[in-house]
């Protein structure tokens, strides 16, 4: 009787005191994704998982506020590197969990602050360039193009198909999806080194470099191929119907349509690299489940996690040892456009703060008034962090 | 109306939990914000803030002359007032004189009250849906007539005016409410007199009507006014001030530099402008309470 | 009547019914958005070529893994209830007070009284903050209320201020030469008889709290704590905005304010006149 009482009471603290909250940025399909992974940790371990979904904007405003009380809306938080940068000292330190050894190099690179690693690299995202039906080019004869004159002429080609609202669709509602495009044009015609160079502060928004690479944007905004900017996930739902011919989007989109193996993607033709967005987290000082938030963390930046995450479809492990047939026959397609080209951080989220909404919104102007670049240029400049 | 001369318990009971609660949480932080604005970041008194938040292209660009929206946050705001204002205060008036002799006009009137009933947070979710481009009805209407349809928000030309225009769609029901009441206190017998003289109901609408209604339309033109000058949250779920800034307001800027860029100093000086601006507007309101007083 | 006015009547009517109809458009459009799945409505809700009610916007809504709006309904109703009563309660005393007493600053205070309205909630925002955080009242409901009922007593104040100055004094001053002392007067005289003025009042502020967005903005934090207003625009995902459930959500935040006014549109509307008018 004695030793049931003991058992009662064991359990009962593993149930009420194992559960965890993570804070991630996904909803909707996005999330649906993420939750095979939970059950797998839950399985193994018996610590019970809540998710609650806060987008990185909302976070940096509500953060702070809350590390000033000494609390923590959850135990693992997904959030910028740029915003971890600042805030170290509110932060666990995971060494002990997380090891370079385990990780492709460089990967964690965001979340070591003087040596030590304050974060963990969960898995990435790539934002490969421009996704169209294969039945859809079949349909009408096209192929992906080799070079920018290609390019045009296939755009040029679209905007005359009837029932064609427009060459390209371009996503928003939120502002990201219209900076992964910018991002693609300065990567693609400044050189990857220009993508460093604007993330350290290095180079002027109003330099000839930057303005270069942009005036092939805004060129192709003038003469209407791309769609105003629409929510992203509408224009998606449209463009897979046919109403837009092709459409800028990272990786997950694979895991958002109905029939990913219709899917095909090209970069801009003499793209020379690729942004990789990953998706960092870290464990607040103030959480009160340190220890079992520590064990969710190791399974995030273990092999055995991220396999379930990747086979999901859209994701791409930043641990070694995933298995390539954990990957969906599309993904490993993506895969292929990664070689040979150099893996770059994402440009507004590396640099954060109030510089990323002003950039989102200053691209909502460019793209519905492209002639106004070099005003966006400057406000680009005057906002950046000194 | 003789008043007693209050003793101290009566001030205790009757007075007090009101003041202190007004001086704590209303009148010393209106001081505060107003010392807080004239000192910089080494703790001095200064005008630094003012001279930064006034040149500030947030504020005020006159580039918007030339290249057109934005034309900074306090141009918006009187943009707001002036074409928001008059169509707001006739259309309650023209309304309210309408609807006093249809079969309904009750129901008419609730229907069209219901966006001063709703949180201005919701208001801002409705007005950012009806100008949407694909779900949206003002693009529906448009479409009928074979017009351009686009998201209205999403162009620097038209997001502050689509937001305008949907705020006339919230507010119109405060003057039209007012108005009502204010016609029903006029007496039958002005218009039967003025039948009798033969007078046309267009001259009896601008010879009784209107002059009767001149104290409605000080307290309606004050009110909007005041709303004008605050508004805040309709903007921050419907565009956040964008694209480019250029559906930006006063009270959303005071947010950012405060909340966002946690600035206090230049966020106090934003304050202290719409305050400013505020009590202009008030003036007649209290004006006629100080004399009440008396 | 003559056969012209006939017709100026019939032309009126029909303007003015369509005018109406125009005015509720949108609110039919999110009603509409809301209760049929996405899909059906991409291209405007206006089409019926599919109609497939369904209530799942408004079950995930009130579920919602961010910011699930049950909660915030509790939070709202935490906070709006002791916001509604405590301020009625204080500023209806001292609204009589003013109406009926001498004093020293009254003026003033009638003076200051009528500022606040004018005032934007913008002007006491840094400085409410900085005094919360010091009372440790930052993300609690406790320094929410406070300030609720402080920023609506001025108000209320001059509402029952208003109201007290168009009642008889005679009745009072009957029961003073019965011996009533001036607290028995107030409740047992003055009190029983400002029910219309109360039910104005507690109407306009409750809607109001419950419709506040920005003082719950700079106070409360914590994801658990937020309000009803402040779950709306979190009701988007970085990769997701959906009008559906947006569109769900809003309805069943204005739903509140709407049943009270519908409850007390006598007294709603006669608070709204009285309060700008008087």
């Amino acid at each position: 009787m004695r030793k049931l009482l003991v058992l009662m009471v064991i359990l009962l603290t593993v149930l009420t005191f194992a559960k965890i909250t993570v804070i991630v940025p996904w909803s909707g399909a996005e999330l649906d994704k993420f939750l095979p992974v939970i059950s797998a940790f839950q399985e193994k371990t018996g610590i019970e998982v809540e998710y609650k979904t806060y987008r990185a904007e909302d976070l940096a405003n509500i953060l702070p506020a809350q590390f000033a009380a000494k609390k923590a809306p959850g135990d693992v938080i997904f959030m910028w590197t740029s915003f971890l940068a600042k805030n170290t000292a509110n932060a666990v330190e995971l060494s002990d969990v997380v090891l370079p050894s385990n990780y492709l190099s460089g990967a964690l690179d965001n979340v070591t602050f003087n040596g030590k690693i304050y974060g963990f690299a969960y898995t990435a995202k790539v934002k490969p360039g421009f996704w169209y039906r294969k039945s859809f080019f079949e349909k009408y004869g096209l192929t992906p193009p080799k070079t920018w004159d290609e390019f045009v002429l296939l755009l040029k080609y679209l905007k005359q198909i009837p029932g064609l609202k427009a060459p390209i669709a371009s996503g928003d509602g939120v502002g990201w999806p219209l900076s992964d495009i910018t991002e693609h044009f300065l990567i693609t015609f400044g050189g990857p080194e220009l993508q460093k160079d604007l993330i350290e502060g290095n180079i002027s928004w109003k330099s000839y470099t930057v303005r270069k690479a942009m005036d092939k944007l805004t060129f192709l905004l003038k003469q209407g191929f791309f769609s105003e900017p629409i929510e992203w996930t509408t224009v998606l739902k449209q463009w897979w119907n046919g109403e837009y011919g092709l459409y800028f989007m990272g990786s997950w989109i694979t895991g958002m349509v109905d029939d990913p193996d219709d899917l095909g993607v090209f970069s801009l033709p003499g793209n020379q690299g690729m942004v990789f967005g990953i998706d960092y987290a870290f464990v607040p000082k103030f959480s009160k489940n340190i220890d079992e938030a520590k064990k969710f963390v190791a399974f995030l930046a273990s092999a055995e996690g991220q396999t379930v995450q990747v086979a999901q479809g859209g994701h791409i492990a930043t641990v070694l040892g995933v298995p390539e047939m954990a990957y969906p026959t599309v993904d490993r397609e993506v895969a292929k456009l990664l070689i040979g080209v150099q893996s770059l951080n994402d440009l507004d989220d590396s640099i954060g703060g109030l510089w990323q909404p002003a950039f989102w919104d200053q691209l909502k102007l460019l793209w519905v008034r492209p002639e106004r670049l070099d005003d966006v240029l400057e406000t680009l400049e005057e906002k950046m962090p000194k | 109306m003789v008043l007693r001369k209050a003793r101290f318990k009566h001030l205790m009971m009757f007075i007090l939990p009101a003041a202190l609660l007004i001086a704590v949480f209303v009148l010393y932080p209106t001081i505060r914000t107003i010392t807080l604005s004239f000192v910089g970041e080494d703790g001095k008194l200064t005008l630094s803030n003012y001279k930064e938040v006034l040149t500030s292209k947030d504020i005020v660009d006159l580039r918007g002359f030339e290249r057109g929206f934005p034309f900074g946050a306090l141009i918006h705001n009187l943009m707001w007032i002036a074409i928001h204002l008059p169509l707001t205060t006739f259309l309650g008036l023209f309304l309210a004189v309408i609807l006093r002799n249809i079969k309904g006009g009750t129901i008419i009137k609730s229907i069209i009250f219901l966006g001063m009933v709703m949180p201005m947070i919701v208001g801002g979710i409705m007005v950012r849906f009806m100008f949407e481009e694909n779900v949206g009805v003002v693009n529906m209407v448009l479409g009928v007539f074979g017009l351009t349809t686009q998201t209205w928000t999403a162009y620097p030309e038209s997001a502050l005016l689509a937001l305008i225009f949907g705020s006339t769609w919230l507010w119109a029901g405060f003057s039209l409410i007012l108005y009502s009441a204010g016609l029903e206190t006029i007496p039958k017998s002005y218009y039967e007199a003025a039948q009798i003289d033969g007078a046309s109901p267009v001259r009896m609408f601008f010879n009784i009507t209107i002059p009767l209604l001149k104290p409605i339309t000080v307290v309606v033109i004050t009110m909007t006014l005041l709303w004008e000058l605050k508004i805040f949250d309709i903007v921050y779920v419907a565009t956040m001030g964008g694209p480019g800034g250029a559906s930006n307001v006063l009270a959303l800027q005071m947010y950012m530099y405060g909340f966002r860029e946690w600035d206090f100093g230049k966020a106090a000086v934003v304050a202290v402008l719409i305050t400013l601006s505020t009590l202009v507007a008030a003036v007649p309101m209290i004006k006629s309470a100080g004399d009440e007083a008396e | 009547m003559t056969k012209k006015r006939i017709w100026v009547k019939v032309f009126l009517n029909i303007f003015a019914w369509f005018i109406g109809l125009i005015w509720i458009l949108p609110v039919i459009g999110i009603l509409m958005t809301a209760i049929r799945p996405f899909d059906e409505v991409i291209n405007g809700w206006w089409h019926f070529k599919e109609f497939t009610p369904t209530f799942s916007n408004f079950i995930n809504a009130l579920n919602h893994p961010t910011a699930p709006l049950i909660v915030g309904m509790k939070n709202s109703l935490i906070i709006a209830l002791p916001a509604t009563i405590l301020p009625l309660f204080i500023a209806t005393l001292a609204g009589y007070g003013i109406s009926r007493y001498h004093f020293p600053l009254r003026k003033g205070l009638i003076i200051a009284v009528v500022l606040t309205l004018a005032l934007p909630q913008q002007m006491i925002a840094v400085p409410i903050f900085q005094m919360m955080s010091s009372l440790g009242l930052v993300d609690t409901y406790m320094g929410l209320i406070l300030l609720h009922t402080a920023w609506g007593i001025p108000w209320i104040t001059f509402f029952m201020r208003n109201y007290f100055k168009t009642m008889p004094i005679s009745i009072e001053e009957a029961a003073r030469i019965d011996g009533a002392s001036d607290f028995q007067i107030f409740y047992r005289v003055v009190l029983p008889n400002i029910f219309p003025a109360i039910a104005s009042a507690s109407a306009l502020q409750f809607t109001w709290v419950w419709s506040d967005f920005f003082l719950a903005l700079i106070l409360i934090y914590s994801p658990d704590k937020l309000l009803i207003t402040q779950r709306v625009p979190l009701m988007r995902g970085v990769y997701h905005v959906d009008w559906g459930l947006l569109s769900a959500a809003s309805i069943m935040v204005m739903i509140v304010p709407i049943l009270i006014y519908l409850l007390l549109q006598r007294y709603y509307v006669k608070g709204m006149v009285g309060w700008t008018i008087k």
